[in-house]
């Protein structure tokens, strides 16, 4: 009886996830084995005759220095990107769970990047990272070219992810915070604990469940990023090559010089990447993520 | 209570979604059966049709990426209609930087458009693929003389002995400038007289840097830019069997380093500027007192009210060894899995026709490749010396596609030379760098 009941229950819950089963395993499951097994082949007639290769790609790629100099790029970006955004988050998501006037609109304002176009906030910052015009160079008095400069550019890319990153991730951390029951801070308050101790003691151990999701978030986010190099570095600027990401060159070998098949290896790395990585977020988790 | 207020939240979506696929499908079926179901109009059939067969109801897709042109192209599919009623044209105007990658993936899928227009140097790659439909049978059987094209434009589109394309138009390089801004510095115009000595020469004294005002657009640009400074100074693009690159011919080094010098010099917007704003775009905004461009784009120009009337044509300069200049034509071909052959093939036909070119040539949409009919485009601008064009193709050389390769190192090309003209690396440096890159290119493709 109890058996039957749950399995019927269980077909139910199946037959709800469907859809996105279905979503996820067409539009995402299918590709992925495209693009691992176009890794492996050269193609020619777009696409329509593929010759097995074996490791030809992987060897070619390993052999090119542009492809280190794209990982390194990525790692970069990865590096600066992650901690600060997490940080910055962190901090907003605090000051935001306090008891401020005009609180909503704080929350609105500062999520208001994520629900911008990307292309047009690229615009702007290009216009404010502008040599001649721009109001960056403006204020700090400077006439640097911010975009065009291959020790600036990454910087520049790393301020507008973090700006454009902080708003969601803000929102996941306010979510935990406003999880955590307020009855402990009271019996800490009883027992005579500081402002900071009570965010040290309390306040971060309860919230490391949502960092731990946050920080997978966005690094696999962060090492996937192509947007910002596209839209505000463009393909004739001659810095790209000190911020080209993998995901550009993956853009570049695969839709601009029609060799899908190096670009697959490409993509492939990253995968591989993320996998490892991901992986590592889980073994450390056991260190630091408390539940309860 | 909150349950209550979710459901009809839910029905909502649900209905929403039902009614977007719904009218998806609709969408599909709708097109799907308005261009290839056979409709028996035997009965009102009065056209002069080549055919004795029962004249089907057919809707042709003709894809183009110049928006300048749709008018012209419509104009002449309104003419090929009227003499051909039961075969309607639908011209799409796909912009040139999403053309080829929309028609490599329409290729493989069999949904070519039924006649589009073709590049240079994308035509190898569609007619070893089998992509689009020979007309070898058709030019053989008499029903189109090839020759009747200028500049032996068909070799083109040829492959293996096969023909794949009808020319449509070429395109030659011209020198346009700002008379205001000659006027106002005390210079003479540009003339036959002039080479690339006289042309640095003049930029200097045209730049008002401090005014955003500047003598010439020495800009990264291949067809519009240096290829045409290195052919002039005996250099080359690549070797006469396009098998070797020339970028790392020293006559090229050379002139390449002279178009960067007019950057260092002021007498050009800097790489980035050229970057922020397309070179044309500051000429037609009275920045810039000279640039190079190209024949198609004198309608474009000529619309902008700031300088409309101030402005005119003039043959590019002598470079050390000649004058030199590239030329390039487009052709309009047809999907070898087209659904209506027949009907494509008239259309296709009637585009290379005479009557094609002299709507082209009036409206002055391009110069038409039919010949005799250049005329007609010539006049139809009076007020601009574009005889220079025509009398620019003795001097011509033809653009540098036709292999395999070209598409591949075309794409790769401004990014290295990038580096130089912002200054990363020595011009040398770069040229040698694309020289090694086209060369592997070559050899990988073959």
């Amino acid at each position: 009886m109890i058996t039957l009941n749950s399995r019927s229950r269980y077909v139910w819950a199946y037959l709800m996830i469907t859809p996105t089963l279905l979503g996820t395993l067409i539009f995402w499951g299918w590709p992925v084995l495209q693009s691992i097994l176009l890794g492996f082949q050269r193609s020619e007639n777009f696409g329509l005759v593929n010759h097995w290769v074996g490791l030809d790609n992987y060897v070619k790629l390993f052999n090119d220095g542009e492809f280190w100099q794209n990982l390194r790029n990525t790692l970069t970006y990865v590096v600066l990107f992650v901690p600060v955004t997490l940080v910055l988050s962190t901090l907003f998501a605090v000051l935001l769970n306090t008891k401020i006037k005009g609180l909503s609109v704080y929350r609105v304002i500062f999520f208001l990047p994520q629900v911008t176009m990307p292309a047009a906030a690229a615009m702007v910052w290009v216009v404010l990272f502008a040599k001649d015009f721009g109001l960056i160079n403006h204020i700090l008095g400077t006439k640097v070219a911010w975009l065009s400069n291959p020790h600036y550019a990454m910087l520049v890319l790393v301020i507008v992810g973090v700006w454009g990153a902080i708003g969601l991730n803000m929102l996941l951390i306010l979510a935990g915070l406003q999880g955590i029951p307020k009855s402990l801070y009271e019996a800490a308050e009883i027992d005579g604990a500081k402002r900071f101790n009570k965010f040290r003691y309390i306040t971060v151990p309860m919230l490391t469940p949502t960092l731990f999701f946050t920080s997978i978030i966005l690094l696999i986010g962060a090492t996937q990023i192509f947007d910002s190099i596209y839209l505000i570095i463009g393909k004739t600027n001659v810095a790209l090559p000190a911020v080209r990401s993998l995901v550009y060159a993956y853009y570049q070998n695969t839709f601009v010089y029609f060799n899908p098949n190096y670009g697959a290896a490409i993509i492939n790395i990253l995968l591989f990447i993320n996998i490892i990585l991901t992986g590592i977020q889980f073994a450390l988790q056991k260190k630091w993520v408390i539940y309860d | 209570m909150k349950k209550g207020k979710k459901y009809p939240f839910l029905f909502a979506v649900v209905f929403l979604v039902f009614a977007l696929v719904t009218a998806a499908c609709g969408g599909n079926s709708g097109n799907s059966s308005s261009g290839n179901t056979p409709e028996n109009n035997a009965g009102e059939a009065a056209s002069p049709a080549a055919t004795d067969k029962p004249q089907k109801e057919v809707t042709l897709t003709y894809s183009i990426w110049d928006k300048i042109q749709q008018p012209a192209m419509e104009a002449i599919a309104k003419e090929f209609t009227a003499a051909n009623p039961n075969i309607k044209i639908k011209v799409e105007v796909i912009p040139w930087g999403d053309y080829w990658t929309k028609m490599s993936a329409a290729a493989p899928a069999g949904t070519l458009p039924d006649v589009f227009w073709m590049h240079g140097g994308q035509f190898v790659k569609y007619a070893t693929g089998n992509f689009i439909e020979p007309i070898t049978g058709k030019v053989q059987a008499g029903e189109i003389n090839l020759s009747d094209y200028a500049a032996d434009l068909a070799s083109i589109y040829t492959l293996n002995g096969e023909n794949y394309g009808i020319p449509k138009d070429f395109d030659t390089i011209g020198l346009a400038y700002n008379k205001e801004l000659f006027d106002q510095a005390g210079i003479p115009y540009p003339d036959d007289s002039w080479d690339y000595a006289k042309l640095a020469e003049a930029a200097k004294q045209l730049s008002q840097p401090d005014k955003g005002i500047y003598g010439f657009g020495a800009k990264m640009d291949t067809q519009t830019g240096y290829w045409n400074d290195m052919l002039a100074n005996g250099g080359s693009i690549l070797n006469a069997d396009m098998t070797k690159s020339g970028y790392d011919d020293p006559a090229s080094i050379e002139a390449l380093q002279a178009r960067y010098q007019m950057t260092v010099d002021g007498a050009s917007p800097t790489h980035q500027q050229l970057t922020d704003t397309e070179a044309t775009e500051m000429f037609k905004s009275g920045r810039l007192a000279m640039i190079f461009d190209g024949s198609w784009r004198i309608s474009d120009i000529d619309g902008s009210e700031i300088i409309k009337d101030k402005w005119d044509w003039a043959k590019l300069p002598k470079g050390k060894v000649k004058r030199a200049n590239i030329i390039n034509g487009l052709g309009n071909v047809m999907s070898a899995s087209g659904k209506n052959k027949e009907e494509a093939w008239l259309f296709l036909k009637f585009l290379g026709s005479k009557r094609a070119a002299e709507i082209t040539a009036e409206m002055g949409a391009a110069i038409p490749a039919y010949n005799g009919t250049q005329d007609a485009w010539v006049k139809s601008r009076p007020h601009l010396n574009l005889q220079i064009f025509i009398d620019q193709v003795a001097d011509a050389v033809p653009y540098p596609s036709g292999s395999l390769a070209y598409p591949v190192w075309f794409a790769k090309e401004p990014e290295m030379m990038s580096q130089a003209w912002g200054g990363a690396v020595s011009v040398e440096e770069a040229a040698k760098k694309v020289a090694d890159m086209m060369n592997q290119a070559i050899a990988e493709t073959k």
